[in-house]
């Protein structure tokens, strides 16, 4: 009986007769009323709660805003204050270079250790499994949580795990101010980003090196190559594509995660690492609250994002393609 | 040799690196405060349970845990839900603009919470669920769905379709289809699914700390910093705390990370 119903869920014949002159079918697509009731509620989401309140975010960077008043339209004058204005802007700038040197730094680190972790685990060895999984641990545990523990570790006092290590082994006898030293702070928290989110590199890194065909490196090894000559022209090329991707996703993260120096040292010591989206954190929705300016500093830098993220967006489709 | 050699260094190199927060955690959460501050020791030479007994006992963790666990459970069955729907229409069905959704998709995806928190601040405010963990569960779909629906994508198209028009020249719905055919063989990717949107949603902080005030609304991650006294981290209780909050995730990754790897490298999750 259901094949002469022609109801949206039931209909999308595959054998439908053609259509005649302009049908919403011929228009929209053959499975077009099936296919939105399908995807309301996906659409519902990345609409109403993704594009809505991007949108909302430009629209605020344009007012002054504060939580709990009403907004004024202030045009351009969040930027013009936020790069030029006298309160703000060597804020920012300050908290631009943070964020640029962390992520630079922090992902390169990530590339180096992911690989040789990666490469580490390629190779055949007992109780490789148990092992791959104990590496790649970190990247279960909250980031809060690794926060809190490397806060612990980087303990100022002799009780701190670094200081105690340090002065048991007779490396000093001064304890460091892991997080209270100007010149240091900033990469002790760059340490701790690194080691929750090397797992995520060397997954993706293991993962390529998997699908690597055996006989690539045994052609390589009779033309007389050594180890770094098939890892420079057998191993990095095959892994372009995911170096690639893995790279500008986690750059994406890393440049707007607030979590980890939120933990570890709340922006300070004297704005050391006080980062972008820490920044239009505290105060945006923080401190003074200015919800207008708090949206302009995260939107200010969105264009380069923007960029990374339309090419991640068609690299991964294609793959998808392909794949 | 000397390569044997260099592996097993570089192996104990790493392990050395992943392990030691680990075991700070542990020994901080099993030592008594004698040898945590007075004598700080590596390896202590007592043990006790008097933090865990503290955290358990005269901390509210037990409803944070509660507020994580239902939080976490209501988003990721929605978000498993949503998903799979979105992306059998997008891998299935034709219709105008298919291409165009399935690039909404990944973009949002890609969109960082850093942009979206303060606007949806207003959204949440205008639905009246701030401070709420209702809130939260709502919230916690911007980036479950985006993500379940890329993952369950992946895997449709990889599903023969024959298998599926035969159902539909039997009479099947298209909802039928999904439920009857494609489902059953995509429980493993489903299984992915659930892993991840429980994992990202029990460790996600940004949000739960623009959100929520008051500690009985307050997940696990958000609870965890309400320890702290002042400006004093009481680090016996913290870890001990720390552990336990971290426990759940570590162990469905312990069990099942196979399946994470894999559903790792096809779906690039958050990391």
């Amino acid at each position: 009986m259901a094949v002469q119903t022609k109801d949206a869920l039931v209909g999308a014949r595959p054998a439908a007769a053609p259509a005649s002159g302009i049908s919403p079918r011929r228009v929209l697509g053959r499975d077009w009323a099936a296919a939105w009731l399908f995807l309301a509620p996906c659409m519902l989401v990345i609409v109403g709660l993704i594009a809505y309140p991007f949108f909302s975010a430009i629209v605020l960077s344009f007012e002054a805003k504060l939580v709990g008043s009403p907004a004024t339209w202030v045009g351009f004058d969040n930027y013009v204050q936020l790069l030029t204005g006298r309160d703000l802007s060597e804020q920012f700038w300050q908290a631009l270079r943070v964020t640029v040197s962390f992520t630079i730094v922090a992902i390169a680190a990530k590339l180096v250790l992911g690989m040789s972790m990666a490469l580490l685990l390629n190779e055949p060895f007992a109780g490789r499994n148990a092992v791959r999984a104990f590496f790649f641990l970190p990247w279960a545990v909250p980031t809060l949580i690794a926060g809190l523990t490397w806060k612990w570790m980087y303990d100022g006092s002799q009780v701190g795990l670094l200081n105690l290590l340090i002065i048991r082994f007779g490396l000093s006898n001064d304890l460091v101010q892991w997080l209270g030293n100007y010149n240091l702070a900033l990469w002790a928290v760059v340490v701790a980003v690194v080691w929750t989110s090397t797992p995520f590199f060397s997954m993706m890194l293991l993962a390529g090196l998997q699908a690597i065909p055996g006989e690539l490196y045994e052609a390589a090894k009779i033309d007389g190559a050594g180890v770094f000559g098939r890892f420079r022209h057998v191993t990095l090329p095959s892994l372009t594509n995911i170096i690639v991707i893995t790279t500008l996703l986690s750059t994406i993260w890393t440049a707007t995660s607030i979590n980890l120096v939120y933990v570890l040292t709340g922006g300070g010591p004297a704005n050391a690492t006080m980062t972008v989206p820490l920044l239009s954190y505290e105060i945006g929705v923080a401190g003074a609250q200015r919800l207008g300016m708090g949206a302009t500093i995260s939107l200010v830098f969105f264009p380069v994002f923007l960029v990374m993220i339309v090419f991640l967006t068609r690299r991964m489709l294609a793959e998808e393609r392909s794949g | 040799m000397t390569r044997r050699l260099v592996h097993t260094a570089g192996l104990l190199v790493f392990a050395l690196w992943t392990g030691l927060p680990f075991y700070w955690i542990v020994v901080t959460a099993i030592k008594p405060n004698l040898l945590i501050y007075r004598e700080p020791s590596l390896f202590p030479s007592q043990i006790t349970g008097e933090h865990f007994a503290f955290v358990l006992g005269q901390t509210p963790f037990l409803l944070y845990v509660k507020n994580s666990v239902a939080i976490t459970f209501v988003t990721t069955t929605l978000a498993m839900v949503i998903g799979t729907l979105a992306a059998y229409a997008i891998a299935r069905m034709t219709f105008a603009g298919r291409k165009w959704v399935a690039r909404g998709v990944v973009v949002t995806y890609l969109v960082p919470a850093s942009i979206l928190f303060i606007p949806m601040f207003q959204v949440i405010y205008s639905l009246g669920l701030i401070d709420n963990i209702v809130g939260l569960m709502v919230v916690y779909l911007t980036f479950t769905v985006p993500f379940a629906t890329w993952m369950m994508l992946g895997y449709f198209r990889n599903v023969p379709i024959e298998l599926e028009d035969a159902a539909l020249v039997d009479g099947c719905s298209r909802l039928q289809a999904l439920v009857r055919i494609m489902i059953p063989i995509a429980l493993p990717a489903l299984a992915v699914v659930a892993l991840f949107a429980f994992t990202l949603s029990w460790n996600e902080f940004l949000y739960a700390l623009v959100f929520i005030g008051s500690d009985s609304q307050k997940p696990l991650t958000l609870g965890l910093i309400g320890l702290v006294r002042g400006d004093t981290f009481p680090w016996g209780p913290m870890m001990a705390a720390s552990l336990l909050g971290a426990l759940p995730p570590t162990l469905v990754y312990v069990v099942s990370q196979r399946w994470v790897v894999s559903g790792l490298a096809a779906g690039s999750v958050k990391g």
